[in-house]
């Protein structure tokens, strides 16, 4: 039996048997895998209080001989990220991210970049930064290491480079956006200022620590978010389903 | 593979759907019953059917009942004007267990937890606010349990009840009876030091 020690995010926990807890956890190198801890529920010495969602922890754990689920030796909470849960709003938010995350890498497909993106918005969303900017740093991100990048360095349609001399056209079904010879803003091909497209390249690519303070502007938010909409609903048809819990 | 006859397979899948109950404890279950006489299976059989046709929830407090309103709710010893908010039916019987607390209840049916698909409507919060000026409610302990979804339902109910004329309190959270330091997590004990309390002496 392999065993293995990893820094990791607790996405979801359910309760199985009468002492035990499946626990659904991100790791940097092994992506989102399940484990079981085995008496969990009353044990305080070994997991002292490490199962909470959200909580970023450092986890033993080692691989049955058969299948892909492990067993939870030991734990130890590093961050709970308290300020996640003074309300509704933060809370709502760190599960829409987390499902995301669940949505775009799938089962045992490590990741460190995404689990460091995760890390640091939760962290930041503890802190108390605006939770609608938060998210939508996240989404952008989470997207492009996902495979969803928005492409924004030239015109879908004539491939002229853009330039951000006017605006540019976000077209869900390239991915990308053209240049307003080439399309017209409607409600399903909304523009984009050139300060918000360069915006959005600075999301895809600056590093994550300078990521979180990018300061977006309400202005700005409420440009990007039906872009994201859009291009989120065209690729990801069935969800995330925390969506609704939005404000 | 089934290695039990078709019957007795059937007993062993139904136990394994209950919470708690694995292959193996639903098979020996299952075997028990089997051994055991007749007159177990009908009254399991007939317990069975009887909580599903006679539990209802109180419609006041939220708790199980088989009677409209509940027994706490009824009881003219009970404090009024104190209500106790718990998330399940669990947690209130082991508050009642603890046998310190004489006020009323009220059940939420669950926390807000958005990936769960769990949030504000789903839980009887509405029916908790239009207590308070009914029953003539002066304090609101919130004892919903300290796990993220649990906290952020405290939070909620804070914002939702303050302005409203009530005294909101919540359940002391800390080391447990028996506790050990060492094994504590940095978490709780930030918290234990942040909300100590002046010892009389
Ligand atoms: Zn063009
Ligand atoms: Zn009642």
């Amino acid at each position: 039996m392999e065993n293995y020690t990893s820094r990791s995010i607790i996405m979801r926990t359910k309760e199985v048997g009468e002492t035990d807890l499946l626990v659904t956890f991100l790791c940097p190198d092994k992506g989102r895998i399940k484990g079981i801890a085995k008496g969990a529920r009353n044990s305080r010495k070994r997991f002292a209080n490490c199962f909470d969602a959200f909580c970023l922890v450092d986890l033993q754990f080692s691989l049955k001989r058969s299948g892909d689920l492990y067993l939870l030796n030991s734990g130890r909470l590093i961050n709970a990220f308290p300020g996640i849960r003074l309300d509704f709003t933060s809370l709502s938010y760190a599960s829409y991210m987390i499902e995301l995350t669940e949505i775009l890498f799938p089962w045992g497909m490590g990741d460190r970049k995404i689990f460091e993106l995760l890390r640091e918005s939760l962290d930041a969303l503890s802190r108390g930064e605006r939770a609608e900017a938060i998210a939508v740093l996240f989404e952008v991100r989470a997207m492009t290491l996902g495979g969803y990048g928005i492409n924004l360095e030239r015109c879908c349609n004539c491939g002229r480079i853009y330039k951000g001399e006017g605006k540019a056209v976000f077209k869900r079904d390239r991915g990308g956006v053209a240049c307003l010879k080439c399309q017209e803003e409607t409600a399903v091909t909304p523009g984009i200022s050139p300060q918000v497209v360069k915006m959005i390249q600075w999301m895809q690519t600056i590093p994550f620590r300078s990521l979180m303070k990018l300061e977006l502007a309400d202005k700005h938010i409420q440009e990007i978010r039906p872009v994201l909409k859009l291009h989120r609903e065209y690729h990801l048809p069935k969800g995330p389903k925390t969506v609704c819990y939005l404000t | 593979m089934e290695i039990y006859p078709p019957p007795l397979e059937r007993l062993i899948e139904q136990f394994s759907r209950l919470p708690g109950i694995g292959q193996k404890s639903a098979t020996r279950l299952a075997l028990f019953i089997l051994k055991s006489h007749k007159e177990l299976s009908q009254s399991l059989a007939a317990s069975l059917i009887e909580v599903k046709e006679k539990i209802e929830l109180c419609s006041t407090c939220f708790s199980l009942t088989d009677e409209d309103p509940c027994a706490i709710c009824r009881n003219e010893n009970r404090i009024n004007g104190i209500i106790c908010v718990v998330e399940g039916p669990g947690d209130q019987l082991a508050i009642e267990e603890s046998g310190v607390f004489k006020g009323k209840y009220h059940v939420l049916h669950g926390v807000l937890a958005p990936l769960d698909g769990v949030g504000p409507e789903d839980l009887k919060i509405a029916e908790l606010v239009a207590r308070l000026d009914k029953e003539n409610i002066e304090e609101v302990i919130l004892a919903t349990n300290p796990t993220a979804q649990g906290e952020t339902t405290a939070s909620f109910l804070v914002k939702i009840l303050s302005g409203k004329g009530v005294k909101i309190t919540r359940i002391a959270l800390g080391i447990p009876m028996g506790g050990d330091l060492k094994y504590m997590d940095s978490m709780t004990l930030q918290y234990c030091l942040k909300t100590r309390s002046p010892v009389v002496p």
